[in-house]
């Protein structure tokens, strides 16, 4: 042994560092391997789990799902797919603080992943906090998709609409709603989706629009004839509402909300006195019928009232009403034949003041009294 | 206490020691090696502890991975065999590796390498590496309610301590190394290198100090690279969203506080109470103990709780997340100390850590969860409690106030959280402290027969200062531009001996009364006093350095100047041998009655 080797390594840290830098590549390269094998059979077991966790949420076990989803993230917690599914499953059992942590955590990684804005749109949605819901449902109109981008965009803003809509976000609805009719696809699915949306933001012009190019294309649609007869109808064009809704009611006579409809426009098309083409008996019939019903539905609510010992001054309003009816009763029952114009306007008013302050007094009447109070809104009648 | 000062640090190895300590003959040739490359050559070697204690722990959690899933099965469910047989068949597998091959692998692993560093100038066998990580992992992985980290601090303090030796270290360095090396293995252990540093410098070295500090930083740092390289970045929990919306929430943090510093005593006490009297018992139920232990665990988890099986950080997580009733968090709370101190006290190895932090979390969960519904209007979620609890339990249990107090930061990366944590730490330290004095790594210690310093007794030292032992100037001070003959008459009417002389333009000295009649007779009576005395110059003191340095310079001198910081001219007293050791009479002496 010379006496270079017998120094201490310590003395000659350049062959030292050298040593260990070869020691740690090889440590690293063995290491590597063995951590990537462990890897491997760590995403084998997530997946297995993960698709364990997908049956037993498709079978409405949540909770189990859950445990694997859990399990799984716990084998591979870098998965965006396991965590995002985990997420929804707790936040769809409830469990929505935790389920924000997921999401929260997942959109620092992704902050413009559409999904995951979408999940983060449903919580807010879900807890009621509209400002956050509608900036996620935004970022997830605009974010990033991965297959059927457009699609996913459209149902998001969908939701956002259906969100605002239940929140009475009116102006923020229709607004979306605009864009969301404009960037249609020539899909009935989709355009009958938009149409119900306008109706409920109580659009009625653009619904009925949207309704009649559905009719255009299918227009044997049920539901767009039904759609388009409620659009009608709620703009006071009882005419085409029924017929639209005649059409509708015959090809679909379960439709109960339908035939509803169906019953009062045709009590309004019946009741209207001023209607075009009608006889001097028929609408003097009519006007009496009115003018007579109106009197019952006054006195009906003029001793609901009494019974209730309500304010004063309704009972006094009411009390002027009941007089302007009993002075006015003569004129409109004497003719047999035929009724003064003037007397008809003045007794169609009468009858119309009548339907709305009991409807303010008494609630929202039924049968031919609303049908008269709907007539009341369109003071032109049916004709206009 | 200072390493270099510690009664045990020039101790030499013990006689089982397989391997010889260090060579005599690397001191002798530190002339040929300069210390400055030396100290350049350590931080490199730091960084590469680091590497192999990363490399290390990855392939331990791996390890602990394998055998959780090949012993447990993929999920842990109530009602399964393996809970019950896991435990109990590797219980007796471990005792008999523990009793016949690894002896040294008992316990968590940190008064080992405390041992190492105070008695056996940082030797730690090489087969305590191995042991520790097969039978931890072994342990851990069936489900006996252990951490992987305190083995992992062990595992990096040997592999650091077993490079030292192959490289033929000063034994200075040596023993420097094991802290190294231990923080590196806590810090990959924990993904998180701040309070791997800080719990090494809190409750191993005892001490700060710029020289260790760097190498521990690097060592840490570098470990924690490696095991994000191979294991992700991901830190251990996902962290609540947390805020302190009122100050007057902190009171909820006081009581959990409170509670815990009632529940670190109790899992203290048990352990302490259980440990030596399961060790005493004979020789032949240590093969059982492990085992039983094990059992008692897998009962635990079979009828419902496999929670509290193993380190359990996926239930912390779950805690984090109101997954659980405050009811199931405080039962999951006691079941785990039970099952820790079920484990701990049979002897099993394996870390405390991570069931001090389950607890914690658990605790501190249940306790935001009742406080919840006792004040609706709090605003911190449980998750939030839960996290200030695991912080909780370490200050009460492991004694580690800092350490604490970093970890939950560093952990949730919030900074937010620091005031409830902090004050909530404080309550639960200070219960512990006064219903548990002695903390648990010390108790351990004691029980094993060693004394290893207490990092908390030497916190909590009063040191004393020079000012304690300086006495006023009573005799005149001369100048160093005044002639001999002059200072000769100005001290010949006082009783004093000896004089201090500020030099010029700065420095002290003294003269005796006989010199300066020496001097005088001598002819020298016009001379300044300044070219007549000796060139040598007194050393000095400022009031407020450690007694211990006025004690190495009063031997030098009968009187040494006590001078300002700000003007080392200007005297503030003076101090002699006899007033140093008078002092620390007069202090032993308080402090035997």
């Amino acid at each position: 042994m010379n006496s270079a080797r017998l120094k201490p390594l310590v003395h000659r840290p350049s062959v030292v560092i050298a040593g260990l830098t070869v020691i740690a590549i090889l440590a690293f390269v063995s290491v590597g391997r063995l951590a990537s094998r462990f890897r491997e059979q760590q995403k084998a077991l997530a997946r297995r789990l993960y698709a364990r966790g997908l049956d037993e949420q498709r079978s409405g076990h949540s909770d189990l799902a859950i445990e694997d989803f859990r399990t799984a993230l716990g084998y591979n917690r870098d998965e965006f797919q396991y965590q995002l599914s985990l997420a929804r499953a707790l936040r769809d059992t409830g469990r929505t603080d935790e389920a924000e942590a997921y999401l929260v955590s997942l959109w620092e990684r992704a902050p413009q992943d559409g999904a995951v804005n979408l999940a983060l749109g449903r919580l807010a949605a879900r807890e009621g906090t509209i400002d956050k819901a509608i900036q996620y449902y935004h970022n997830a109109i605009y974010g990033v998709w991965g297959p059927n981008q457009d699609a996913n965009r459209r149902n998001a803003r969908f939701e956002l609409i259906d969100f605002l809509l239940g929140k009475g976000a009116r102006p923020q609805a229709e607004a979306e709603l605009i864009t969301l009719a404009a960037e249609l696809p020539p899909d009935p699915a989709l355009e009958l989706r938009a149409a119900q949306l306008l109706i409920r933001a109580q659009d009625y012009e653009r619904a009925l629009k949207q309704y009649q190019k559905i009719l255009q294309r299918e227009p044997s649609s049920t539901v767009a004839l039904a759609g388009a007869g409620e659009a009608a109808f709620r703009l006071g064009r009882y005419r085409a509402a029924c017929a639209y809704l005649r059409t509708a009611a015959a090809s679909n006579p379960q439709d109960a909300q339908t035939q509803q409809l169906l019953e009062t426009c045709n009590l309004i098309l019946q009741a209207d006195p001023s209607r075009r083409g009608l006889s001097n008996a028929e609408r003097r019939r009519r006007l009496r019928a009115a003018f007579d019903q109106a009197g019952q539905r006054l006195a009906s609510c003029a001793s609901s009232q009494a019974a209730r010992a309500a304010d004063p001054s309704v009972g006094a309003a009411l009390a002027s009403l009941k007089s302007d009816w009993m002075r006015l009763k003569p004129r409109v029952e004497a003719s047999a034949t035929t009724v003064r114009a003037d007397t008809a306007d003045t007794a169609m008013d009468l009858v119309f003041q009548i339907e709305q302050q009991t409807q303010q007094q008494c609630g929202p009447p039924a049968g031919l009294d609303q049908a008269l109070l709907l007539l009341s809104q369109v003071r032109g009648g049916v004709d206009r | 206490m200072t390493l270099s000062n510690s009664p045990h640090a020039s101790a030499p190895p013990p006689a089982s020691s397989p391997e010889p300590v260090t060579r005599e003959a690397s001191g002798n040739k530190r002339s040929a090696w300069s210390m400055a490359q030396e100290e350049r050559f350590f931080l490199i070697l730091a960084v590469f502890i680091g590497l192999f204690s990363g490399l290390a722990v990855v392939c331990f959690r791996l390890a602990i991975e394998w055998s959780k899933i090949g012993l447990l099965g993929p999920r842990l469910e109530p009602h399964n065999w393996r809970l019950l047989a896991a435990p109990t068949l590797v219980g007796l597998l471990i005792s008999v590796l523990v009793i016949y091959i690894f002896p040294q692998v008992r316990g968590s692993g940190v008064n080992q390498t405390k041992a190492a560093l105070y008695i056996y100038n940082g030797y730690i066998p090489f087969r305590t590496a191995i042991g520790k990580f097969i039978c931890a992992a072994l342990a851990i992985g069936s489900g006996q309610s252990l951490g992987p980290e305190d083995p992992s601090l062990q595992i990096g303090a040997s592999l650091a301590s077993a490079l030292g030796r192959r490289l033929e270290l000063s034994r200075e360095k040596l023993r420097l190394l094991a802290p190294v090396g231990a923080a590196a293995g806590l810090a990959a252990a924990f993904n998180a290198p701040i309070s791997a540093v800080l719990f090494v410098i809190e409750e191993v070295i005892g001490r700060w100090s710029a020289g260790i500090l760097g190498s521990v930083v690097l060592s840490a740092v570098s470990s924690v690279v490696v095991v994000r390289w191979f294991l992700g970045s991901e830190p251990l929990f996902r962290i609540p969203a947390v805020a302190l919306v009122r100050p007057a929430e902190l009171v909820a943090y006081v009581v959990l506080g409170i509670v815990g510093g009632f529940a670190a005593v109790i899992f203290a006490k048990s352990i302490g109470y259980f440990r030596p009297r399961l060790r005493a018992l004979p020789r032949w139920t240590q093969y059982l103990q492990p085992a039983l232990a094990g059992f008692l665990i897998g009962l635990i988890g079979f009828f419902g709780a496999p929670q509290i099986m193993g380190a359990g950080y996926e239930y912390m997580d779950q805690a984090m997340h109101d997954q659980f009733t405050w009811k199931i968090l405080a039962l999951l709370a006691g079941l785990k100390i039970i099952a820790t101190t079920l484990s701990f006290v049979s002897g099993t190895p394996g870390g405390m850590f991570a069931p001090t932090l389950f607890v914690g979390a658990m605790l501190g969960g249940a306790v935001g969860g009742v406080e919840h519904i006792l004040s609706p209007h709090l605003t911190g979620s449980t998750g939030t409690y839960a996290l200030v609890g695991m912080g909780v339990l370490f200050a009460g249990f492991l004694r580690a106030p800092m350490t604490s107090v970093f970890m939950v930061l560093e952990v949730s990366g919030n900074y937010s959280i620091i005031v409830p944590v902090i004050l909530a730490n404080t309550f639960a330290y200070v219960i512990s402290r006064s219903l548990q004095p002695t903390p648990i790594f010390d108790l351990l210690t004691r029980q094993d027969g060693m004394d290893l310093p207490s990092m908390e007794e030497q916190r909590e030292e009063s040191i004393l200062r020079v000012e304690d032992a300086m006495q006023a100037v009573t005799s005149p001070v001369l100048n160093a531009e005044e002639p001999v003959e002059q200072a000769l008459h100005r001290v010949q009417s006082l009783d004093a001996d000896l004089f201090l002389v500020r030099m010029s333009p700065s420095g002290w000295s003294s003269v005796s009364r006989d010199l300066l009649k020496r001097l005088a007779s001598e002819g020298k009576g016009e001379l300044s006093l300044g070219s007549a005395l000796p060139t040598g110059r007194l050393p000095y003191l400022h009031p407020d350095l450690p007694l211990e340095v006025a004690l190495r310079h009063v031997y030098q001198s009968p009187l040494v100047p006590v001078v300002s910081r700000a003007d080392f001219r200007h005297l503030e007293g003076v101090i002699s041998r006899d007033a140093v050791l008078n002092k620390y009479r007069v202090v032993s002496r308080e402090r035997r009655d």
